[in-house]
Formats: C-alpha cells, structure tokens, sequence
C-alpha cells in the first residue's frame, strides 16, 4: 500500500527522492563488478581522452533565459535564480549563452539540440556513441521524465532513426540490474533463438538455389545481415554468466509516469544513471524532460497555469515566476545528480563527475515565441575548468556556433572529429 | 565497353591489332568503313561483311560525329560518357542504359549543351530514330530484382497475417532509403545488419504478443489515494480544504477529469473499489453524477475520457460525503479516471458559448469584467486570449469584477465587444483558454464536486486482461482447430501446411514444412511444451527470406508473384485469399480477371493506404512535417493537415469518379473545407459552400466543392500541400518548384548537376528579386544547360508564397511579381493559368509522367525504354477513350510491364 502523502514543497522531490537521493549516494551498494572494472577505467583515463561519459539532458519547453543567463560576464558571477539550486556546485559547471545551432524553429525542430542545424538527423550522442559506446554494455542508453510525447525522440542514429526512449525507471532498473528471473528469460530467447537458426538458415539456402544466380546473389545480403545476428547472438551468450552488477537501490513501487510527477520520475532517472555510470553499464546516456499541460504545486499551491501554459507566459511577469520555479525545481533534481557523481569515487580517487561531461539544454530557445536561437546551455564536470559564464557575442564575425561546443566536448570524449553539423571548429580556446 | 569490341571483331586478329583499329576508328569511320576493312585484310572483309554491321548507321553517325564527340569520344569522355564505339552490344544492360541517357537528353534537348552548336531538327531525327528502332528491338521488358518488403509493408503484412490492424512498428524501426522518388523500389531496399536485427526483435515481440511469457501472481494490495495524489491538469482540478474539486466537463481528459497518479493496477484482476465523495456549494437539489472509468495510465493525457471503459456512475446526492464499494475488473497498467458528468460547465465549442451569453444576461457585472480581461484596451484594437490563461486569468478578471470602477457601458448583449467575445468564445482560439479561467471561477463560488478519496483492493481474483484475451484470440487464429486427439506434431504438421503459405505467399514444399517442423520437435525434445514450439515457430517464420523477399521465383513472374505484386500496389498489403486462390488456379494472369481483381481492390478511400502513400512520396507532400512555415503566413498547423488531406481527396475523387485526368490540372472542384478555400483558394463561394453543405458533417470535414475552371486555383499546381512542400516555409525557390514541375508534372527531370560543380558566387549586388540573383545560373556555362529549363518554370509559379497564397508582389521589397516564363520547348508562359490551359492541351506528358511513377511505385522499377513505349501507347490510348483516370490505372495494370518480373 502506498502511504498517503501531502503536497511537499517541490512536486516529486518528496520524502522518497529526498531518501533516495541518500541512499544512492551512500555505501549501500554491493558492486562486485566495480573492482573487475576499475583496471581498463584506469587505462582509459590514461589516454588522450580525459572524460569517458557523456549524458545530455535535454528540457522540451527550454529554459527560460532571463533566469537562467546569469548578467555577469566570467568567473564570480551571481547566479540566476534557475541556477540557483546549483550553488553547490559552483564551480563544477560553465554557463553559455549566444550559442545555438542556427536551426529553424518551432517545437517541431527541436530536435536541433543535439542535432545541430538539421533537425532528426544523426545526434551528438550518438556520434558519441558510435565511437565510444561499445566499451560498456549499452553503448547508448535513452530516457524520458514524463510521457516523451513533447518530442518523440532526442537522439537519432547516422541514418537519422530517431530512438525510443525509455520512460519507467522501473524498465531502466530491469535493465541495469536485471533479477534471475529476467536473465533465464534472456538466456532461453538467445539459446533458442541461435539453435534454431541453422534450420532457417537450411531452407534460406535451398531458396537460394532454386532461384537464377543473379536473384541469389541478392540474397547474399540475407546471408550476411544474419551472420551479423548469429554473431551477436554468440556473443551475448557466451557473456551470459559474467557477473552483473548489483544494488540494493529501491525503486517505489508505482512508476511515476503521470506528468503531475515529473520531478519525481527525474530524480529516479538520475539516479539510476549514476549508477549506470558508476558500473560502467553505459557511457553515454541522454535524458529527456519532457513538458506538458500539468499542475505543478508547490507549497500546496497550485501554479497558475499548466507547464506548457505558462510557457507560453507572453511576459507577464507572474507567468514567467511560475514557469521559472519548476524550472529551478529541475535544477533541483539536477543538482542531486551532480552531488552523487561528485561523492563517488574510482578506486583511482577521480571523482565520477570528473570523467563524465554533463550537458544541459534544449532546442528551444524561447517557448513563448516558438525560437530556436539563442540556447540556454551549462556544462557541467568532465574535467573542464568550471565557474564561468561563457557569453558569445552572435553579432559578431566568426561567433562560435553551439556545435563548436560540441566538437570541443566530443574531443575530451576522445572522439577525433573537427566538425559536427553545421560547425567546424571547436571552443577549445575559451572552454578547455 | 572496350571488351565487347572483341566480341564483335571476331576476325582473328590479336588483342593489339584491335587496339589500334580503335585508335584509328574515328579518324577512319569519317571517310569510309570499307577502308578501314580493308586495311584489316581480306578475310577479315569477308567475315565482317557477312556477319558484323558497324553498330551506328552511317547517318546518325554523322549527327554524333558534329555535335557529340568532341566531348564524348574515347579521349574526352566527359561525364564518363564515351560514344565513339566500334561495336555495341545491345545486350548488355549497361549499354542500353548509356543510350537510353543519349536519348533522353537528345530527344528532351538537354544536350548539346546550350553554348554549344545545335544540330537542326532533321539531324537531331535521324539520330533519334535510330536509337528509337535500336533500343526498342533490344530493350526486353521487366527486370525488377528481388525485393525485401518494404516498412510500410511490412507492417502490413503484419498486420494482416496476424489479425493486428493497429500494429505499429517499434519506435526506432529502420527508415527505407528513398529511390527514384519512392521507398518500395527494388534497388533501394536493401537488407542490411540493424535491419536483420530489427526484424528479429519484432518476430520476438509478435511471438510475446501471441504467446506471452508467464508471469508470477500477484500479491494482494489495498492501495488508496487522497485528493493530493490525484492529476491536475490545466483548469481539471483544484484542491480546496483538503478535497479535491471538479468543476467541469469535456471530451479531453486533461481538460477535466483526474486520476490518481501512484495506483497503477500491475495485474488484471477483479478489484474492490472504495470512492467517497460530497457535494460542494450545490445550486440546485439533485444528485451529483461521478463517473468512474478504468483509464491505462500511459495512455495520453489527451485521450478523450470516453475511450476508456466505464465502471460506474456514483450518485452524490448531499454536501455529507458518500461512500460507496463495488468491485469491476481493472486490467494491467489501468487506474481509476473521474469525471463529473453532470457539471454545469462544458469544454466544448457550442455549449460553451451558450452557456457564457446566458450568464452574460443574468449578469452584466461579469460581462464587464470579461471584457475588460479580454479587450484591455476597451476596443478590438488589442485582443487578449493565450495570454491570460488558467489562475493568472481569473486572478484578472475576479479583480475587475470587484473594481468598483469597472466600466459598466458596453456591457449589453449587442456591443461589438460581446459579439466578438461570444465569437472567440465558439473557437478553439479562446475556449479552451476562457474555460480555463471560468473553471477557477468555479473553484471559488460553486458548484463543484468534491473528492475525498479512493480505494482499490486486489486483485480479488485473476482474470484475462487484454493481453490475455488478445493472446488467446490470436493463438486460436494461428493454430486452428486440434482434431480431438491429434498428437503435437501432427497438429504442428497441420498449422503449418495452412500458415507457411500465407506467410510466404505462395505454396511451400514438403521440405520446407519439414524444416520447421524440426524446429518445433527440437523444442519438445528440450523439454519445451506445445506453447513454446508454437512461439519459436513464430520468432523464425518472420525472419525467414521467404517471408521478408518478394520475387524470389524460379524463372518468370508467375500468378503469385503477380497476386503479390497487383495486391501490395493497390492496398500496401499481402494478397487475400481470393488472390491466392486464383493464382492456384492460374487463373490471375488472364488479362480479364487480372483487370476484375483489380476493380475489386482498387482504393476507395482517401485514407486507403495506396492513395496516401503513393500521393504523399510523388508529390513530395511526405516533406510537409518537416517544413515549418513561419508564423507571419499565419498556416496553422491544423490547416496543414487539411492541406495533407486535400491532395488525397482530390487523387481518390479523380481515381474513383474515372474522372479525366485533366481534372488533376484544370479540375471544376476544390476538395477541402469552405473555411480553408476561402483563406487559401480566394473561394468566393465559400459562405454558400459552407451552407449548403452544413447538414454533410462537420466545418471541418473536407467536401467537394464546385469551381470555374481556368482560374489560378485548382489542381495539383496550386494545392498549398504541395506550393508547401516545394519552398521551405519562409520563403519561396523557383529552382525547387521548377525541378519539382519538371519531374513530377511533365515527366522531364533535368539531368542530375554534374559533380564537383563550384557553389555559386554571383555578384548579386543590385539584385532585387529571385530572378535577378538565379541570373547567375543561366550566366555560368555550367549550370544553364539544365537551368534556363529549370528556373523558367519556377517563376511561373512565384504568385504563390510559402504557403500557396496568391501575392502580386516580392516581400520586403514590393517589387512586382513578373511570373512569366518559357517551357523546355521554348512556348512562352505568361503565368500559371496559361500553363495550366498548356497542360491540358498537351495533357499526355502529365499522364505519362504519372503513368511511369505509379509502375515505378508498382512494380519497384523505374519503367526502360521499352516499357516507356508500352505506357506511352497506353497512355495515347486512354486518351482517345475518354482519358479517365481510373481506365488508365487498369490498362497499366493490365500491361505486359506489370505483368512481368
């Protein structure tokens, strides 16, 4: 039975987030993998590359920019009242303003956050991925707060494939710490799936030779798209007993998938993704807040508007302060996150903040006028000198484009590239 | 190339002495051919004359030697075009192919080049004769290879050969490459590794659908929620002293229903259900009606409330809460959604109207203060409706109301200002946002119904949720009937001499059956059941080849390629059992059934899936989500969808009436809304439309509306889907049209640009308008080849903006529109209704153009000469007969070129 439970000062950072926010910072969990592992984490960290993670996060109805530009230009900046819940961390993160990708606007396109300035075409993430993400179990892990209806998808792969996301944790957890249950299933379909594969391989190979040589040759792309399966299906199957990590991390047991409780599914998603990278399970993971008409509350009052309403707040400045306290109530999630990768550490003693790059947007610049210029940016940790406000100057000549940013974050990933969409050079020179 | 030049010369003569005939054959060919045989030698001679022509008659030779192989002869080879040849071998497909190219661009003028020296007509007719009578004779008809289904056939497939007509591919299903226009043509579908694995994760997902993976029982639980753990969305809900109020009705949930937010049923199962609820601040005497729904918690919040299964009406009859406790079945995933049925407010457009001006009468007070909240300039010079929404609006509006100074003069029923409220009122522009803000009003003074709590305690009993009683549902279709006693095997033998063949679409052999019966014995042999065979059948019969490839035949198309090929054209789907029937008795290739069959599956809707898929990749209308217009041509996004759906009509009317098909050009009729005709078409007709058909359905259902011919509007040219789908949403590109009116009207694509051509970098100071800064095209030597066709017709089409409204001018500039122009046959155009009265005179290129974009999305091939000859003599055919659209879909159907592989 669920208790019943009164309005708390922040929706969804309830008594159960504040205590998981806890727990999963704490020394609750078991980690045998975590040892195994630390050797080539040690070797990776020796090489060009100085972060190993990426997770992007990425918020459908933006951040509003007045409250999340801070007016001063560099290091010892006041910061703005969505960054406030930040204070913490300080100077573990830079904020960027003046960057976009030039990219059209509307809702529709927002997925130029991580596309760049063609939209639902191959993501940073996933670049990202491609190159690093087969040294963890899941090269690339994709989630959502939220129904994920705002935009469908954040990431897309080479070919422009936008991906599903995930929207329970409870369907992350399984994933990550999968029961014994969960595994027989998996190690029967792969079993299964491979022995009886020779027989459908049998009747394809009569096919072909009952058909003239140059239809048979076509099948060829049959024969090698299956060996490619086969060869998949082996390989999991003979990794099927390496031990998995484990934790004694709970999950309530309702997912929080109603959008009245988005912050309380974000908290979740956090920390399952610090775990997800503290058992290097996935390097690269990208998390989508999504944003609709809901009633958020706080302090038992409900806000004036919908998320999506106040939004579209048309400067009235009651309008805006609503929508900016649940946009500093992300900040709030976002900062525990922060907390829990700072606190861990490798046996090395780098902290998992210093190796993972997290970056913080949107694709859309402002949601009161459906523009995409102008995106309200932060990165945080992966080793980067941290505390400034970085203000780019779009006027100018040669102003830096977002994706400039981004060659810069994929070179500290170790992923050798002097371009990302419509940018071509890096930031290295302001953001090293 | 140059190896056939052995098989020609077969004289004896060694590899090098070829060589240098070659070299010498140009210089040669141009006095006598005699001379260069006999410098060869005599036997030579005799051999060559008995046997071997020179491959290019002596008079076309001459025409290519003048006007083409200055560029195109062994040592130029531009392009990697090479004409000068000793011998062709016509069989040869990539032969036929390079002259098929030198057809096209001779006949169509694309070459020579603009600045090169033209030959006159004779000559340019000597020469296309020849390669007329030469391609023809050797061009054999069909050649589509192999093909995987395409994705929007598979899913199709699916979704008939389980019974699963909703099935969706998983998020993140591979996309199909476009080719040639389409995505279902053969060369473009390939099959590659994601593509393989994507295909077993659906046969294993299918495979759970039919036998689901057994599952643990589930625990008993009481849950219960209280008014803070219900959704509140928009103006749905508000809570007030410890319970929660609902104040409204309306279809939307989100508008006004709410549910709880943690009590997700996690197994089907009977529930006892505990609701209490009271009246709050009533105004009149009887009860209050909950309603009690069962709603799937991921289900979106847009779903409208009566979607969802009701399980009961709870009457509320006193201010003193109510408690009542029934028991219903819940289904996985499913919570409980409530709504009160009988609240004084309605989110919807006429009742709320209604109900505004009635309260408006009783009381001018209110009437003022909405006015002011709305109209804050105390005129329509300002009009307020997205900005003030939900609190934030009725914070306003109660203030103006308790302002001692409101303005109280134009509060009357007839002031403009009422007027154009009551109007915003019946919109969806201002009644979502009025409702919300009249919901609060609700909140404060009454009447509302009071939540106090819910309760559900379960499951009391297991039962069949959906899943289940779908699985069981599809078992019992995959399986049949077991003949009492049967063995397993037997019983499996019988399943799949039924199902293969429909899986496969054609018969299967023993072998075959046996293959996958051996699959099934495996499983037994391991200790799997009958249910764990049938799922292992299921997860390798979806990603067998037989299954995935079409056109995997021995020898010719036969009646079930052809039952494949005619049923995936006509309904994206697999063949039905009257089709395979049909072929079994090889019956389906007479042309008579053929054409019967094909009148029986002919679309006849315009949301049939042939109709939107192939209308939506021709036109290129496929582009329209990704196209965003901007907010200054005021095309919202649900006039898009009219758009969309505009161009479906419009190809169905025709295709279903056999209407001519100079009614795609020049049609009596608009197919869409009064409304949109009258913002976008310049319908003047519109009010008397709009009247006359009232009583067909809804403002916004699409209707055949009667229109003059010989306008600027109607027909394909002028549709905003497609005058949208050819600009970018901000402003207009007469290359873009041009190409587009070239390939897809007139069957005529330019030539793709040559590689390595330098980006443009005109001088385009003093260049004011389109015209002036695309100069530059026909300046560069390169580019004007192609587009002083290209860019002609474009400007023809420049009256119309980004979104296919009528302009007379440039924007910014103001400069006029001059939107005359040429077409590739150099007849002048002066603007779009002459091109549309030209089209309509020479209507076979638009019929031939559509003819070969229907085989190409039929057959997965782009049709070759040979089979352009066949459409053209259709299509000139058709034309005598009345020209109707529907006769010439048959007689394509009916052609040798879709009848073979």
């Amino acid at each position: 039975m669920l208790p019943m439970r009164t309005q708390t000062n922040l929706p969804g950072v309830s008594t159960i987030g504040r205590r998981q926010f806890l727990r999963a910072a704490g020394a609750l969990i078991a980690l045998p993998a975590l040892e195994s592992i630390a050797a080539p984490i040690a070797k990776a960290a020796t090489s060009t590359a100085s972060a190993k993670n990426l997770v992007s996060i990425g918020a459908y109805l933006g951040w509003h920019q007045k409250a999340f530009f801070p007016k001063e230009v560099g290091k010892g900046y006041h910061l703005p009242t969505t960054l406030a819940p930040l204070a913490d961390h300080q100077n573990d993160f830079t904020v960027f303003s003046g960057l976009d990708h030039r990219a059209p606007n509307g809702h529709g396109a927002w997925s130029n956050f991580l596309c760049g300035n063609a939209p639902n075409t191959y993501s940073m993430d996933q670049i990202v991925a491609d190159q690093i993400g087969q040294k963890s179990r899941f090269p690339s892990v994709q989630l959502t707060a939220g129904t994920g209806e705002g935009s469908k998808a954040m990431s897309f792969t080479k070919r422009g494939i936008g991906l599903p996301m995930i929207q329970r944790p409870s369907v992350f957890y399984k994933q990550l710490f999968m029961s014994e249950s969960d595994k027989a299933r998996m190690e029967y379909m792969l079993r299964s799936g491979r022995s009886s594969l020779d027989l459908v391989l049998d009747d394809a190979t009569r096919l072909k030779k009952s058909v003239p040589q140059s239809d048979g040759d076509k099948l060829e792309e049959y024969f090698d798209s299956m060996r490619s399966v086969e060869k998949r299906m082996e390989r999991q199957i003979s990794q099927i007993n390496d031990p998995l990590p484990t934790t004694d991390y709970k999950l309530p047991d309702s997912d929080p998938i109603t959008p009245n409780l988005l912050m309380e599914a974000e908290v979740l998603m956090y920390d399952l993704m610090a775990l997800a990278i503290e058992t290097d399970s996935s390097r690269v993971l990208s998390f989508f807040i999504d944003g609709l008409g809901q009633v958020f509350s706080f302090d038992g009052q409900p806000l004036r508007s919908g998320y999506h309403g106040l939004s579209h707040h048309g400067n009235d400045p009651e309008m805006i302060r609503d929508l900016v306290s649940i946009e500093s109530a992300h900040m709030v999630c976002l900062n525990g996150f922060l907390g829990q990768l700072k606190e861990k550490k490798r046996p090395n003693g780098k902290s998992l903040l210093d190796e993972t790059i997290i970056l913080v947007g949107t694709g859309m610049g402002d949601a009161s006028r459906h523009s995409n210029a102008n995106l309200p940016t932060l990165v945080a940790g992966g080793g980067f000198n941290h505390g400034s406000h970085i203000a780019i100057d779009q006027g100018k000549q040669d102003a830096p484009l977002l994706g400039d940013l981004y060659i810069s974050l994929m070179q500290r990933l170790g992923v050798e590239t002097n371009e990302f969409s419509n940018a071509s050079r890096n930031m290295n020179q302001l953001f090293s | 190339m140059r190896s056939h030049i052995t098989n020609a010369l077969v004289v004896g003569l060694s590899l090098t002495t070829c060589r240098i005939v070659l070299t010498t054959y140009a210089a040669l060919r141009k006095r006598r051919p005699y001379i260069l045989l006999s410098c060869i030698g005599a036997t030579s001679t005799l051999y060559l004359s008995a046997k071997t022509e020179l491959p290019i008659p002596d008079a076309a030779y001459e025409v290519l030697s003048n006007y083409c192989l200055d560029c195109h002869d062994e040592a130029e080879m531009k392009g990697d075009v090479n004409l000068d040849l000793i011998s062709i071998d016509w069989g040869q497909k990539d032969n036929r192919d390079l002259w098929e190219k030198a057809h096209y661009v001779a006949k169509e003028g694309f070459m020579p080049p603009a600045k090169k020296r033209q030959p006159n007509e004779k000559e340019r007719a000597t020469l296309i004769r020849w390669l007329d009578g030469k391609l023809l004779e050797n061009t054999p008809i069909g050649g589509t290879p192999p093909r995987r289904l395409s994705a929007d056939e598979y899913r199709s497939t699916i979704r008939s050969l389980f019974d699963l007509p909703d099935y969706e591919l998983p998020l993140g299903f591979p996309k199909d490459s476009e080719f040639h226009g389409f995505n279902n043509v053969g060369e473009g579908l390939v099959l590659s590794p994601p593509l393989m694995e994507a295909y077993n994760k659906v046969a294993e997902l299918i495979a759970d659908t039919i036998y689901p993976p057994a599952r643990k029982a589930p625990p008993l639980t009481t849950r219960t929620a209280g008014p803070n753990d219900m959704v509140l969305s928009f103006s749905a809900g508000k809570v007030v002293d410890d319970s929660l109020l609902l104040v409204s009705r309306g279809h939307e949930i989100f508008r006004s229903c709410s549910w709880p937010s943690r009590m997700e049923v996690m197994s089907s199962g009977t529930y006892r259900i505990t609701v209490s609820a009271a009246k709050h601040k009533p105004t009149w005497g009887g009860p209050m009606k909950l309603e009690i729904r069962a709603r799937e918690l991921s289900a979106s919040d847009r779903s409208r409330a009566d979607i969802f299964r009701l399980l009961k009406v709870m009457d509320v009859p006193s201010t003193e809460p109510t408690t009542i406790t029934f028991e219903a079945e819940l289904y996985e995933g499913q919570t409980l959604l409530f709504r009160w049925m009988n609240a004084d407010m309605a989110h919807d457009y006429t009742k709320f109207a209604k109900h505004m001006e009635e309260w408006f009468e009783k009381d001018p007070r209110w009437l003022a203060a909405w006015q002011h909240t709305v109209f804050p300039n105390g005129d329509l010079s300002k009009i307020r409706t997205s900005v003030i929404r939900g609190r934030s609006g009725w914070e306003f509006l109660n203030k103006a109301f308790n302002d001692p100074n409101l303005d109280m003069s134009r509060a009357t029923m007839d002031d403009e200002l009422t007027v154009k409220f009551l109007e915003l009122a019946d919109s969806d522009t201002g009644m979502f946002n009025f409702a919300d803000i009249l919901c609060h009003y609700y909140f404060t003074n009454g009447p509302a119904l009071e939540f106090h709590q819910a309760t559900i305690e379960g499951p009391l009993k297991t039962v069949d949720g959906p899943r289940e009683m779908l699985a069981k549902k599809l078992q019992k279709r995959f399986t049949g009937n077991r003949i009492p006693g049967q063995s397993d095997e037997a019983f499996t033998r019988d399943i799949l001499e039924r199902f293969l063949p429909q899986a496969f679409r054609r018969p299967v052999d023993q072998e075959t059956i046996e293959t996958y019966l051996d699959i099934a014995k495996r499983r037994w042999a391991q200790g799997g059941d009958f249910d764990a065979a049938m799922h292992l059948l299921i997860r390798n019969i979806l990603i067998s080849p037989r299954f995935i490839y079409r056109l995997l035949s021995p020898g010719e198309l036969d009646d079930y390629d052809l039952a494949s090929r005619l049923s995936y054209f006509l309904t994206q789907a697999p063949p039905d059992k009257k089709l395979l029937d049909l072929a079994q008795k090889g019956k389906l290739s007479d042309p008579q059934i053929l054409r019967r069959e094909a009148l029986r599956l002919l679309p006849q809707k315009p949301t049939d899936a042939m109709v939107q898929s192939f209308t939506s990749q021709w036109l290129d209308t496929n582009l329209l989500p990704e196209i965003m217009p901007d907010p200054v041509f005021k095309f919202s996004e649900a006039e898009i969808t009219i758009a969309e759906e505009e161009v479906e009509h419009f190809f169905s009317e025709i295709l279903t009436q056999n209407l001519p098909m100079t009614d795609f050009i020049d049609p009596d009729f608009h197919y869409t809304t009064p409304a949109f005709a009258k913002d976008n078409y310049q319908y003047s007709q519109a009010e008397k439309a709009a009247m006359k058909s009232s009583s067909m359905g809804s403002e916004s259902e699409l209707r055949k509306l009667p229109l003059d011919r010989g306008g600027r509007y109607g027909g394909l040219l002028s549709q905003s889907a497609v005058m949208t789908a050819t600009a970018n949403g901000v402003d207009t590109q007469p290359v873009l049209r041009g190409v587009w009116v070239l390939e897809n009207i007139l069957g005529m694509p330019p030539p793709p640009p040559p590689k390595n051509v330098p980006a443009l970098t005109p001088d385009t100071r003093g260049a004011n308008t389109p015209r002036e800064l695309l100069a530059a095209h026909t300046s560069e030597d390169s580019c004007a080849t192609c587009h002083v066709r290209i860019d002609p017709v474009g400007f023809v089409l420049e009256n119309f903006d980004p979104v296919g409204n009528w302009r007379e001018e440039w924007p910014k500039t103001g400069i006029p529109i001059d939107p005359t122009g040429t077409l590739p046959d150099g007849t002048p155009i002066k603007d779009v209704t002459e091109l549309k009265s030209w089209l309509v005179d020479h209507i076979d290129f638009f019929s031939l153009c559509l003819s070969e974009k229907l085989v190409t999305y039929a057959t997965g091939r782009v049709p070759n000469f040979a089979e352009r000859k066949e459409i053209e003599t259709i299509v000139h055919q058709n034309r005598e007969k009345g020209n109707g659209f529907q006769d010439l879909m048959l007689a394509l159907i009916t052609s040798e070129t879709f009848r073979t592989k």
